[in-house]
């Protein structure tokens, strides 16, 4: 046994120098490597192969002298405009009569060979391999993600287990992003030095087919660490993030169209968001102590608007706010007015009062969300002990000072986790606030379909955006509760 | 301790409480009926009686934890009413409750110091001189950074006398506060409200510790249903109660 082993090491010796560690476990895992090294590049190459032949034509040609030739050129736009590598020369063209066919034994689009897995032809082909596609770099970012979360987690020694760990990162990381990078180039050009051969797709479809063996085998006995690595949720904010930049490379038409035109509505929808959250917070704390309060009155008007504003639809408030309260100011001041001419100035000036849509997004957010924040607030505030208040108090603290050294520092650490609910939450509602005139994310995304009608691409890349967003702000409110913990 | 000065019985009571009246659930439930009490300045006052005879909620009337619905109270020459009073008098009095209650987001040093800053207005270093003065008086300086939650009960009741002493109150006022605690620990606490007594310190101790009440006490209240049925000295009351309802108590906690 001990034989055999060095006959492998030497037989793999130029492929696996920095691997030859000294253990048998590692031959294998050489092997292993070899085995998905070559998957990897026969996935690669079989992918590249047969991509846009329906860029390529065939051309009959028939000259003055009755001669017949038939080439095939490689088509910028199929049908239209198409351009010969080699032009003849201007004296032979006197009579030249050219038909052009696009080259028929093509059976795969420009998806490489996973067009070929699903339809023959369709824009469903398209689509759905394209998505496909997608999937490898995904799966390459989780572990990318993965590897350096492990790295950090365990320290930047190298430890044995490194090996599978960079086999995994080199085929797909790499091998993953570069499948869908692909697409943008026109490998039309090599299929016809090729020749006819190449744009036989069944040649790309088995090699792919083996390559993709020779991974998955490979890879085989790392699937548990593979499992734990994709639990981690940050992970999942990195896939979609890449996914949105993926598909902006990828197909710039319409994605990085769509990109450019919604870009500043995510500005716009993020302002909204994080104004109309500091002014929530204040509400919040206000209308928590107010629930709290001793006092019958202030405990009434808290009680009376959460209560009422959590009894009305956000959407209806909106609407409210935008649409009837100018005409609520100006009633107010034509009564001003008609009261004495002392106010004809303020009255005046509740007249010519208008909300910008943005004051009336953020006031809108800031009414409804305040409520459901006070809430959440009494509830943590009444979660600390009342003995805690009692030890301040008689501590000669007066009740603010209690709140503000004792009572709010703990109660912050309840609280944090749902109020970190309600941003992600109204991170997702703001997208209401574009039927107020808001050039929000979502607003932005109509104005763009309407524009083109391209209802699918729009939207996925509208959801997509808000996707990125809700994931990384639950992720970061994940980590300061993470962080804000303390032993009782 | 700020102050050392014997148990004169010349000077007017520190505590002073004329015809306090409490009810609980809108008058359904009497915790006090028209309590009538004098402590002079130094005097270690111990109450004691069965559960829900009214004791703890008379210690929490005297810093106005519970308002009372009607009676006078009057601490160190303030009588309380307005807001503004009860928190002078606070500063007065020191409180340690049966729970701790400990600030748990706040390290022992802080615990001490917070109230010291916010209320006495003092500075930090100056606040964490004293801290430490009393944290070795309670016998733990060794833990001043350490959070209440890593504490033993013992250590913690210890922590919040030293919390309570560090406003220099002339007033202590002591909520069964060795009843949450292990047995081994109760005497650690104890040692330390000890020595506060023979430093000369006013206090008001609700407490079932008898061994306590013997030694350091210099009158026992006995209460029942609101009332103080008894009122006398330690060796009175333990060797010949008057009334038959302290003897029945008394013989069924003192085995």
């Amino acid at each position: 046994m001990k034989q055999k082993v060095v006959e492998e090491e030497t037989v793999f010796a130029d492929a696996i120098t920095p691997l030859r560690l000294n253990s048998r476990v590692v031959v294998w895992r050489d092997r292993r490597l070899l085995a998905i090294l070559a998957g990897a590049a026969l996935v690669v190459f079989s992918f590249a192969l047969p991509m846009f032949t329906w860029r390529i034509t065939a051309a009959q040609m028939t000259y003055s002298g009755g001669t017949q030739r038939s080439a095939r050129f490689p088509l910028l736009i199929a049908g239209q405009h198409y351009a010969q590598k080699a032009p003849l020369a201007k004296k032979t063209l006197t009579d030249l009569q050219v038909t052009v066919a696009p080259v028929k034994e093509h059976r795969t689009s420009g998806y490489g060979w996973l067009a070929a897995i699903l339809a023959e032809r369709g824009a469903l082909r398209q689509h759905a391999s394209f998505v496909i596609c997608l999937l490898m770099p995904l799966i390459a970012a989780c572990l990318g993600a993965a590897f350096v979360g492990r790295l950090l987690r365990d320290g930047w020694s190298w430890p044995e287990s490194w090996i599978p760990w960079l086999i995994r990162l080199a085929v797909l990381g790499v091998g993953g992003i570069l499948l869908a990078w692909m697409h943008q180039f026109d490998f039309s050009d090599w299929l016809l030095i090729l020749g006819g051969k190449a744009l036989w797709p069944r040649v790309g479809f088995w090699g792919a087919l083996a390559g993709a063996l020779a991974l998955l085998i490979g890879s085989w006995g790392l699937r548990r660490e593979t499992q734990r690595a994709v639990s981690n949720w940050w992970v999942l904010v990195f896939a979609v993030a890449l996914a949105v930049w993926l598909l902006t490379r990828v197909r710039p038409y319409p994605y990085w169209e769509i990109w450019t035109f919604i870009a500043d509505g995510i500005l716009v929808t993020l302002r909204i968001v994080t104004t109309s959250f500091g002014f929530i917070l204040l509400v919040s704390l206000l209308g928590g102590l107010g629930r709290i309060a001793h006092s019958k009155f202030i405990y009434g008007i808290a009680s009376l608007y959460v209560e009422l504003i959590r009894g009305i639809p956000l959407l209806v408030q909106l609407l409210f706010i935008w649409f009837a309260l100018p005409q609520v100011f100006d009633v107010i001041g034509a009564a001003l007015q008609g009261i004495s001419p002392a106010l004809q100035g303020w009255g005046q000036w509740f007249i010519d009062l208008r909300l910008s849509p943005f004051t009336a997004a953020v006031l809108g957010l800031t009414i409804c969300y305040g409520a459901y924040g006070s809430e959440i607030f009494r509830a943590g505030i009444s979660s600390i002990h009342r003995g805690q208040m009692e030890a301040a108090r008689s501590l000669g603290m007066t009740y603010f000072q209690a709140m503000r050294y004792i009572i709010l520092p703990q109660a912050i650490r309840v609280i944090l986790p749902p109020i970190g609910n309600e941003f992600v939450a109204l991170l997702k509602d703001s997208s209401l606030v574009s039927v107020l005139a808001v050039s929000d994310l979502t607003r932005r995304g109509r104005e763009y379909m309407a524009r083109t009608f391209l209802s699918f691409d729009t939207w996925i890349m509208v959801a997509l955006c808000y996707l990125v967003l809700t994931l990384f702000s639950s992720r970061a409110v994940e980590f300061i509760e993470s962080k804000s913990k303390f032993e009782r | 301790m700020g102050d050392h000065q014997s148990a004169g019985h010349s000077d007017p009571p520190i505590i002073q409480i004329r015809n306090l009246r409490k009810t609980f659930h809108h008058g359904r439930i009497v915790a006090l009926d028209d309590i009538s009490l004098d402590i002079p300045k130094g005097q270690v006052c111990v109450i004691i009686g069965p559960s829900g005879s009214g004791k703890s909620t008379m210690l929490r009337c005297i810093n106005y934890l519970e308002v009372p619905d009607s009676g006078t109270i009057i601490v160190d020459g303030i009588t309380l009413s307005e807001a503004k009073d009860i928190n002078r008098a606070r500063m007065e009095i020191g409180m340690v409750f049966q729970q701790f209650n400990l600030f748990p987001h706040l390290s022992v040093l802080d615990n001490i110091t917070l109230a010291q800053r916010v209320v006495r207005k003092r500075s930090r270093q100056e606040a964490e001189d004293i801290a430490m003065d009393l944290l070795r008086k309670v016998g733990i300086p060794e833990k001043a950074r350490a959070y209440p939650g890593q504490l033993s009960g013992g250590q913690q009741q210890r922590v919040a006398i030293a919390r309570a002493l560090a406003m220099q109150p002339k007033i202590m006022l002591f909520d069964e506060p060795t009843s949450a605690l292990d047995p081994e620990m109760i005497k650690e606490v104890l040692d330390v409200m000890l020595q506060l007594a023979q430093d000369g310190m006013t206090m008001v101790v609700v407490s079932h510790e008898m061994g306590f009440a013997r030694n350091a006490a210099h009158r026992i209240l006995f209460m029942d249903d609101a009332r103080i049925i008894e009122d006398s000295t330690p060796e009175e009351l333990f060797n010949s109660p008057k009334e038959p309802r302290t003897r029945e108590f008394l013989s069924k906690i003192l085995h």
